[in-house]
């Protein structure tokens, strides 16, 4: 411990002035591992010690730019590419919308940047062993001293024509100032058990905490996801009627839409008789009747309806519906049939709205016409 | 009538201190035991804040029907708030940043505070869109990460540009923030005596050692800093106002909103800043720092701002008549003759005429009549806000759905919590760091720069 | 301080003698060209009319509001320049005849001066109360005539200053131009709403008048800009103009342009955004046929290209740089005129001819003529004026 290490030897001066022209005389003196400690940044003091212009400015400008891009990037990736929508009646590359984000963006990564490279990098901080730290040297500048410190790594450092130099500079407490023993003696350990224990310490506190959150906390109410919300839901449990239940009945004769109830049920000549086809035998609704009839009808009665199932014997098959009988019948019967079934047949009335059965029938009218063709047709 | 000499500055620090006083002066409340006043000020704001508190809880609990709003006014006292709050903090920067920039020397006494205030307001401005949101819990769905609904956030809405803008706002404030205060951490520490104290400190100076050659990077970046953070503030309110503007709706959609609302915001919260100064100068004895001088400038600004805002008023009328628009023209006659009426006289009276009264000099330099100006300049501000969400929605284009907002004691109980938030932080920094600029103030000292520079 | 050793010792020079041939050179081509346009084909002729009034007016009016920006804000740095401002603001004077051709013309210009139309028109009898010609006449006289005032008055007080050194008139010209204020913000946008706005009498824009204003600054932030760096180079002023007052017109440049890119932004932004059909029209113009290559063009010249010319902090103390961008920012302003008027001219797009060069050179020649005529009889720097030295002396 007797052995101190030199680091620099320091002298104080009273006036900005003063410190100018020590620094310009030290400077021009060929010293370069010196350096001066105001309290304020003083004018001129960056010309008297020939310090570049500092460079951090590129940081900010590279690194927002870069900022800027990768957030206009972001956005045209998110909102055009993998989950494009429209919001407002805006393309999905709103350039001007994104102008405000690709600024703050630029902002925040420049700022953040620029600063954390000065501190970290240029200053190389925190650093709190530095040997001026702690020195009545530093006490001074802190507070109204304008002091100068040559370091003793200075290639031209020479305890006693340094001492003269800033006694002919006019400096004040000329002190030399030595590294700290704590530091000279400082021996990294990482696996240290106290700093071992307390990160396992902090990872259990973190995990144990995020599980609570997430798998327990937010299950409960408030924070229960809205799963619980005082309003009636659908064949639930309610409170608000007498009867308990959250759906009411409707009232009697009720017709939901879309859903007329069938006149002529049981009775298919009354069917034959008095219904008729609205639909106009129109391509569009040819083709949704062929659509329907390929789906619903085809596997039993086949394609063109000569009743050549598809299904091998496995059910009985029914009459081709070229048969005189079927031809002769009314639109009305055979609309008859489709909604209620006939012997084997089950009714499709669930599977095929009013429209869709009437388009069936237009198709099945121009299937026998194709096998029957009248001669007028020919025309 | 006193005259000035034009040929001399007016010294920004009055009675020429020693760099030591300075130091002192600054740095000794941070030494001494709060006294009573503090203690009796502090459980009012902490109060306040309590109070707020309780209804918030209830709110999370029962949701925000406890609120007035309702159809048609969507947006009530949780938008008008926040909006009051972010427009307090935007002082800060401007004293900060700007004035930094237009190397206005009077700001250094000032900007330290204002700073902090920047910070306070808009930490207490960002609490609003979270209650508003009504389960704030939810709010993590405001960041744009790929979550398990492979949703992304709106890009186009001018609510999400306000999450970026409000958030690094805050951010970037801070930093500013703290890369001043590194210097002043440094002093700090050297003249700390207690142990505990000592150890604080260095950790937050990070080992600053007042070097000449972290000087030199340290002013560029506070340039890069304030050149950063001038677009910035602009930009802030500005996004606030596109939350208005971009909608179609009369009496919102104006293009004049984004520099309306940017001066609005520095004319409130140097009001703000004005009000505090009063009360920190007065108990910490910074009469020489903070002159009356520099709080006559703030006058002046609060003036200006304030016509600028007329200005705005009047071309808003203007425009609605000149467009011709009958929808744009009845919400604007609604606002000043409908039932609203009151809210926006109390707005005019207080953010334009009364900053008239700037013009005479001796109101400028009286500090009683300042105070009470500048605390109309907040009222009428925040009627403002008001009166732009409110009257713009409670009379929409279907008259039938036409209502009339009130708020509620929770809505009121909410606007007092966050004035006493925002006291209580204010009323902690200043007992924790130094309220003005040490190195900043050292360095506008008389003769604390050579006297003959370098040619 | 008050022993400072350097007195200051100014002595008239007349202005390089190249300077002011260049100025009537381009005074006589460019009248020459006026002249004959107005035979050739009137109705172009007058639309470069009202190109021409704004942009002279820019320049005369924002050199006043730089003066008068200068006494409130009490700043030192520019006063040893003030006399370029004051003598730019002189083409104030001539404001009234360069609108002539424009103001004869009239009919072909303005839509809502025809009345058959606005007879027919909702929208435009609704706002026949303001736009009439004869309301148009008295609001343009009334505001040149309150530019023209405070200019007397100020200019008067400052020249007098030169002799007396009497501190009461820089007081006195600090409440004038506090005064001016109110008057200019409301002059320039009236102005701007009957002679930009009312172009397209059924579009309307809030800001528009800040959109001027955020133009014309900056136009006359420019001019005074060149002409400081071009004299100062050549030894005018006083010995010495240090990097910092180049800086500080460097930064107030690059200050502005990004003031007037945040005001065009914001306008563009809230139509586009809103998609109301009576106010996209406005932009929907300037964005069919050519006029969208002059859309993108404006962004670059009157933003892009100066924001990156000044963006570093060596540029901003540049003489060479400074000069260059402070001529290509007014001829951005120039541009912007052109952009905003042009394309009720012609829609789909137009390619700049003659006339609109002749309008150019005409008003780049009147100005230098009536800096030139000023500067030849007043000192080019404020002699008497108590900021002076303070000035002289500036540190950033």
């Amino acid at each position: 411990m007797s052995d101190k290490i030199l680091y620099s030897l320091t002298g104080l001066f009273d006036t900005p002035d003063e410190i100018i022209a020590a620094a310009k005389k030290v400077q021009a003196e060929g010293y370069t591992k010196y350096d001066v400690n105001t309290p304020y940044p003083v004018h001129g003091m960056d010309s008297a010690m020939k310090l570049p212009m500092s460079r951090l400015p590129y940081v900010a400008m590279v690194v927002g730019l870069t900022g800027m891009f990768l957030a206009l990037f972001f956005m045209w990736w998110t909102n055009s590419v993998d989950y494009p929508l429209v919001i407002g009646g805006k393309p999905y590359f709103a350039l001007p919308a994104y102008v405000p984000i690709m600024f703050e963006v630029t902002v925040l990564s420049a700022s953040i940047a620029t600063v954390v490279t000065m501190i970290a990098i240029v200053f190389k901080f925190p650093n709190n062993s530095h040997p001026l730290l702690d020195t009545e040297y530093m006490k001074h500048v802190s507070v109204d001293k304008y002091g100068i410190s040559i370091s003793a790594e200075d290639p031209k450092f020479n305890y006693e024509s340094v001492k003269s130099l800033l006694e002919s500079l006019g400096a004040k407490n000329i002190s030399p100032v030595y590294f700290k023993d704590e530091v000279i003696n400082f021996k990294p350990n990482t696996f240290e058990p106290k700093f071992v224990l307390s990160l396992i310490g902090l990872f259990i506190v973190v995990s144990g905490l995020t599980y609570v959150t997430l798998n327990k906390l937010m299950y409960l109410p408030p924070f229960d996801w809205m799963m619980e919300q005082s309003k009636v839901i659908a064949q639930e449990r309610s409170d608000v009627f007498e009867d308990g239940r959250g759906m009411r009945t409707p009232v009697e004769g009720t017709v939901a839409r879309g859903f007329l109830p069938y006149k002529y049920k049981d009775n298919p000549d009354a069917a034959g008789k008095f219904l008729v086809n609205p639909l106009p035998a129109t391509e569009e609704n040819l083709q949704v009747g062929e659509t329907k009839f390929d789906i619903y009808c085809s596997p039993c009665h086949g394609y063109l309806a000569e009743g050549d199932s598809r299904l091998k014997g496995q059910f009985p098959n029914p009459p081709s519906l070229h048969s005189a009988k079927v031809r002769n019948w009314s639109d009305g019967r055979i609309y008859h049939v489709i909604t209620e079934g006939q012997n084997a047949m089950p009714s499709y009335a669930y599977q095929l709205s009013r429209e869709e059965r009437w388009a069936i029938i237009l198709y099945i009218r121009a299937l026998q016409r194709s096998l029957n063709a009248k001669e007028s047709d020919l025309q | 009538m006193s005259s000035i000499d034009y040929t001399q500055e007016l010294p920004v620090v009055e009675g020429r201190p020693t760099l030591k006083e300075i130091n002192e002066l600054i740095a000794r409340p941070l030494d001494q035991k709060p006294d009573k006043k503090f203690y009796i000020a502090l459980s009012i704001t902490v109060s306040m804040l309590l109070i707020g508190a309780i209804a918030l809880g209830f709110t999370f609990y029962y949701g925000v029907g406890l609120w007035g709003n309702n159809n048609p006014v969507g947006w009530g006292f949780p938008i008008v708030n926040f909006v009051f709050w972010v427009g307090i903090g935007h002082a800060g920067t401007l004293i900060s940043a700007i004035l930094f920039l237009f190397r206005q020397r009077w700001r250094n006494g000032i900007a330290r505070f204002a700073e902090g205030m920047t910070i306070f307001a808009v930490m207490t401005a960002g609490l609003f869109p979270l209650i508003h949101v009504g389960r704030p819990w939810l709010a993590g769905y405001l960041i744009p990460y790929p979550n398990q609904h492979s949703l992304w956030v709106d890009f186009n809405s001018p609510l999400l540009w306000d999450v970026f803008a409000v958030s690094t706002y805050f951010t970037v404030s801070f930093i500013f923030w703290y890369v001043g205060l590194i210097p002043d951490f440094a002093s700090l520490r050297d003249r700390a005596t207690s142990k505990v104290k000592k150890i604080i400190y260095s950790i937050f100076s990070l080992g600053w050692r007042h070097s000449n050659r972290h000087w030199t990077h340290y002013e560029m970046v506070y340039l890069v800093l304030a050149g950063f953070a001038t677009p910035l503030v602009l930009s802030v309110h500005t996004i606030v106002s596109f939350d208005f503007a971009v909608s179609i709706l009369p009496g919102w959609h104006a293009t004049i909103f984004p520099p309306y609302f940017v001066a609005g915001a520095v004319f409130s919260g140097f009001a703000m800043v004005q009000n505090v100064l009063i009360f920190i100068r007065k108990i910490f004895n910074y009469e020489k720092i903070i002159t009356l001088d520099t709080l006559e400038r703030m006058n002046k600004i609060i003036l200006l701002t304030g016509s600028m805002v007329g200005y705005a008023y009047a071309m808003e009328f203007f425009t609605a008549w000149y467009s011709g628009v009958q929808p744009e023209q009845f919400t604007f006659i609604n606002r000043a003759f409908g039932p609203y009426a009151w809210a926006y006289w109390i707005m005019v009276s207080c953010n334009v005429l009364f900053p008239q009264l700037f013009w005479i000099r001796k109101i400028r330099r009286t500090i009683p009549v300042m105070f009470v100006i500048a605390v109309l300049v907040n009222v009428g501000m925040w009627f403002e806000r008001f009166v732009i969400t409110v009257t713009s929605l409670h009379r929409d284009f279907l008259p039938s759905s036409w209502a009339y907002f009130k708020p509620t004691i929770v809505d009121l109980a909410i606007l007092l919590g966050s004035f006493g938030f925002f006291f209580t932080w204010i009323l902690l920094f200043t007992k924790t760091l130094p309220v003005v600029s040490i190195a900043e103030i050292k360095a506008v000292n008389e003769g604390a720069q050579p006297s003959h520079g370098e040619h | 301080m008050s022993d400072s050793p350097d007195v200051f010792n100014y002595t008239k020079k007349e202005l390089p003698s190249n300077f002011i041939k260049f100025g009537y050179a381009a005074f006589v081509v460019g009248l020459v060209l006026v002249v004959l346009s107005l035979f050739v084909d009137n109705v172009r002729s007058a639309f470069s009319g009202v190109m021409l009034l704004m942009f002279v007016a820019s320049i005369g009016v924002g050199s006043l509001f730089w003066i008068v920006a200068e006494y409130l804000s009490g700043a030192v740095w520019s006063t040893p320049f003030r006399r370029v401002a004051e003598f730019l603001g002189a083409v104030l004077l001539v404001l009234p005849i360069i609108a002539l051709p424009a103001y004869f013309n009239m009919h072909d210009i303005f839509h809502w001066t025809h009345e058959e139309v606005v007879k027919t028109d909702h929208y435009l009898s609704a706002k026949a109360p303001y736009l009439n010609v004869s309301f148009f006449t008295i609001r343009t006289i009334v505001f040149i005539a309150i530019w023209v005032l405070f200019y007397f008055l100020i200019t008067r007080n400052s020249k007098l200053q030169d002799s007396t050194k009497d501190q009461n008139l820089t007081r006195k010209n600090i409440k004038l131009s506090a005064v001016f204020v109110p008057l200019f913000a409301l002059s320039i946008t009236f102005f701007a709403i009957d002679w930009l706005m009312s172009l397209e009498p059924h579009w309307f824009s809030t800001i528009f008048g800040v959109y001027y204003f955020s133009g014309t600054v900056l136009a006359a932030l420019a001019a005074i800009t060149y002409i400081v760096v071009t004299l100062s180079e050549k030894g005018y002023f006083f010995q010495g103009v240090k990097e910092d007052h180049y800086y500080s017109f460097g930064a107030l440049l690059f200050g502005f342009v990004n003031f007037w890119a945040y005001i065009a932004f914001s306008q563009f932004l809230l139509i586009w955004y809103a998609n109301l059909p009576e106010e996209t029209i406005w932009y929907l113009q300037r964005w069919e046929g050519y006029w969208m290559y002059f859309s993108i063009g404006l962004i670059i010249i009157h933003f892009v290209v100066p924001y990156f010319g000044l963006l570093a902090q060596p540029s901003k103390m540049s003489p060479k740089r400074l000069k260059f961008m402070s001529l290509w920012i007014l001829f951005a302003h120039f541009y912007d005129v052109m952009w905003i008027t042009m394309p009720t001219y012609q829609e789909f797009g137009y390619i700049p001819g003659w006339i609109e060069l002749g309008y150019a050179i005409f008003a780049i020649g009147l100005i230098l003529v009536i800096f030139n005529w000023k500067a030849g009889k007043e000192n080019l720097v404020p002699i008497g004026d108590p900021k002076l030295k303070r000035g002289i002396n500036f540190r950033l």
